[in-house]
């Protein structure tokens, strides 16, 4: 609750002032001087200023009412843990993609065959064995976590000794992309519906039944009417501003007319 | 008009207007004049006026530029000396009517002359000390000492000489630059270092070429890399039917003397399913390459085959769903530039796979001091290259092998069971 400082010592202006107030004038309220005063002050005449007007503009204080009620949210300030830290010791066997590291910022960096997420976890990018390490050549303070192809394997390698590599790849029969499939098409027989996609060459011109037991022509061909029909829309061109206003203009009427309708809508609910 | 126009429009019209007032008096004996008009009588002979027929010394709008690089010749200097050089009258440095321009030349002029002196006392003392006999000079190893901080010293006048000369700096920006002599070296280095070498070492640093190839390499000469006509930046992708020839290099040194270089394309890459890991193979390899400052095309498919080239030019093709092949380029100075024995290297490096280019380099004593590298992946012309060199799994593809889960994350483990 806030109240004006100087409330105090008005309170002894008034205990001052009442008696004589009182003996001068018997049909006084039993009302503060401070609040008739506070009231009134406004349509006091400027040549009289209370003594509240000129001195109320202060600085207010706050009472400990309400801040001291002191350990009641404590838990709110004091979060659950975010289980950051490691995942994996070192020796430990990871696979590709196994979190190795969580922390916030980059207390540690990925090092061999290991890469950093976006939230700054390790993790690995390869099979095989989790190491901690320095690497003062590479970084002075800096500290790494890698992954080594054997049990046994030490990091940091030599600076120039050639790069530690797996290919973890297989050969199979090389298969080339398969051609453009065009459209859907469906045929009737004894063995019932079939529906398959053929090739844009291998596509027959004209009506045939297509999904949805329709004989019509496929899709391709709908979306080429235009040209067949010799339709050409005209180029668009950014500098064209009347009609970029006549479209303008049209959009704003829809958008006048969609809004006007869902007024009355609503309208007719609550008439409703 | 472009830009430069505009902007140097008055600066000219300002130097025009203070040459004519400058010059009324003299300009009877002034021989400039004459070769002033040099350029503009030069146009008004010719019969086609100059859009049909632009001088590549003072064109400057950028579609006559294009036109003119089309046709083969670039515009000489940079666009705005190309504009301010359309208006002016191209008087030589000794008759610009400018004094304090003048006074600087002077002093130019007058540290140049103190420099040529510097280098004949020093030529006279190297060859001072030449002349006394090793116990005077006090050792081999001394005499050796003196004599090397002497060469370096005498090289250094040598550029100092010629560093502050406008005509050198105007010559060798406009790529006229004779690279026998010291000045345009020193100037082709400092420009190569700025910013081409350190493209260059960034890219074989970070594409690994340099601890996977050899485990060193300070490039010490500009490379330059074209399969035809087009030039191939570091690093970039070639497609498979455009290095089926083997490629043309402009090796530039910056030292003065010949040398003998090993070229050798190694492609560190090759993926070798059985061991899980990545082979070498050697595309090119070729020995007693003579190099200088001035003899810098190296075709590689034009050196001899007799003397020459060890290992001939293989393409190189990547089979499908293999990693980025890097095809790296590098240039090993010989020892002493001596010529290797031709037979015993063709003798020894017959095999191109496996053979490390680390054991190459111990074996004969080189020195990497250029390098260069270009990638070629799988792509739509690959196939037909592949077909022509007889490449053995063309009709195989790699594939990502199947990680094999950790057993707390298998899904049907036996203990399920």
């Amino acid at each position: 609750m806030l109240q004006p400082r100087l409330l105090g010592p008005l309170r002894a202006l008034e205990r001052a002032f009442v008696p004589s107030i009182r003996s001068a004038q018997h049909s006084f309220q039993p009302q503060s001087l401070i609040q008739r005063s506070l009231s009134a002050s406004i349509t006091l005449p400027k040549t009289t200023p209370s003594i509240s007007r000129t001195l109320l503009p202060f600085s207010q204080v706050r009472y400990a009412s309400h801040a001291s009620q002191g350990t009641a949210n404590r838990h709110s300030r004091d979060p659950a843990g975010k289980r950051l830290g490691a995942k994996r010791t070192g020796g430990e066997y990871v696979v590709p993609g196994c979190i190795i590291f969580k922390q916030r910022g980059s207390k540690w960096f990925p090092g061999d065959n290991c890469a950093m997420g976006r939230d700054h976890t390790i993790y690995a990018t390869q099979a095989g064995y989790v190491r901690y390490y320095a690497d003062p050549e590479k970084h002075p303070e800096r500290r790494y976590i890698g992954i080594v192809f054997e049990k046994d394997g030490q990091l940091p390698h030599p600076r120039n000794a050639p790069s530690r590599r797996k290919l973890n790849m297989v050969t199979i029969p090389r298969m080339d992309p398969v051609a453009f499939q065009s459209d859907m098409v469906a045929s009737i027989d004894e063995n019932g519906t079939q529906v398959g996609s053929v090739e844009a060459v291998n596509a027959v011109s004209g009506p045939q039944l297509r999904p949805g037991y329709m004989y019509r022509e496929a899709n391709w061909q709908i979306g080429r009417a235009a040209e067949k029909a010799g339709i050409s829309a005209m180029p668009y061109d950014r500098r064209n501003r009347w009609l970029a206003w006549r479209k303008r203009q049209v959009r704003a009427e829809r958008a006048a007319q969609m809004k006007s309708l869902k007024g009355k809508k609503k309208a007719g609910k609550k008439g409703k | 008009m472009a830009h430069c126009e505009r902007a140097s429009k008055p600066l000219l019209q300002c130097l025009r207007s203070s040459y004519a007032r400058s010059l009324t008096g003299f300009q009877v004996q002034a021989r400039g004049f004459q070769s002033t008009a040099g350029v503009a009588e030069a146009q008004s002979e010719q019969s086609q006026p100059f859009h049909k027929n632009p001088d590549p010394e003072l064109v400057s709008s950028p579609r006559l530029e294009r036109r003119l690089m089309r046709q083969g010749t670039t515009p000489i200097g940079s666009r705005r000396r190309r504009a301010a050089l359309q208006d002016s009258p191209n008087l030589p440095f000794e008759q610009l009517p400018y004094q304090c321009f003048q006074e600087a030349r002077n002093v130019l002029l007058a540290d140049r002359a103190e420099k040529l002196a510097e280098i004949e006392k020093m030529r006279q003392r190297i060859a001072r000390v030449e002349a006394l006999s090793t116990e005077e000079v006090g050792g081999e190893q001394s005499r050796k000492s003196r004599l090397g901080a002497m060469q370096l010293h005498l090289e250094r006048l040598k550029i100092h000489a010629d560093i502050n000369d406008p005509l050198v700096k105007r010559k060798f920006e406009d790529g006229q630059g004779d690279m026998s002599k010291p000045i345009y070296r020193f100037l082709a280095d400092r420009k190569w270092r700025e910013y081409r070498r350190k493209i260059l070492v960034q890219r074989i640093t970070q594409m690994k070429v340099v601890p996977d190839v050899l485990p060193h390499c300070d490039p010490s000469v500009d490379t330059k890399l074209y399969f035809g006509k087009r030039q191939v930046q570091p690093g970039d992708f070639v497609l498979a039917n455009v290095s089926t020839s083997a490629p043309k290099l402009d090796v530039q040194m910056f030292e003065r003397g010949e040398k003998l270089v090993t070229i050798a394309v190694v492609d560190p890459d090759v993926p070798n399913v059985e061991a899980d890991s990545f082979d070498y193979k050697t595309h090119y390899l070729a020995v007693n390459v003579p190099l200088s400052a001035v003899n810098t095309k190296v075709d590689l498919s034009q050196l001899s085959d007799d003397s020459q080239v060890v290992l001939p030019w293989l393409p190189p093709v990547a089979q499908k769903g293999s990693p980025y092949h890097r095809l790296s380029v590098l240039i090993m100075e010989q020892k002493d530039a001596k010529p290797l024995e031709f037979a015993t290297v063709k003798a020894n490096e017959a095999d191109r796979d496996n053979t490390l280019l680390r054991t190459i380099q111990a074996r004969y004593h080189l020195k990497a001091i250029g390098a260069h590298l270009f990638r070629s992946q799988f792509d739509e012309t690959t196939l037909e290259v592949m077909n022509s060199i007889g490449f053995k799994g063309a009709d195989l593809e790699l594939r990502r092998k199947k990680v094999e889960p950790l057993p707390y994350k298998r899904r049907n483990p036996s203990s399920f069971r």
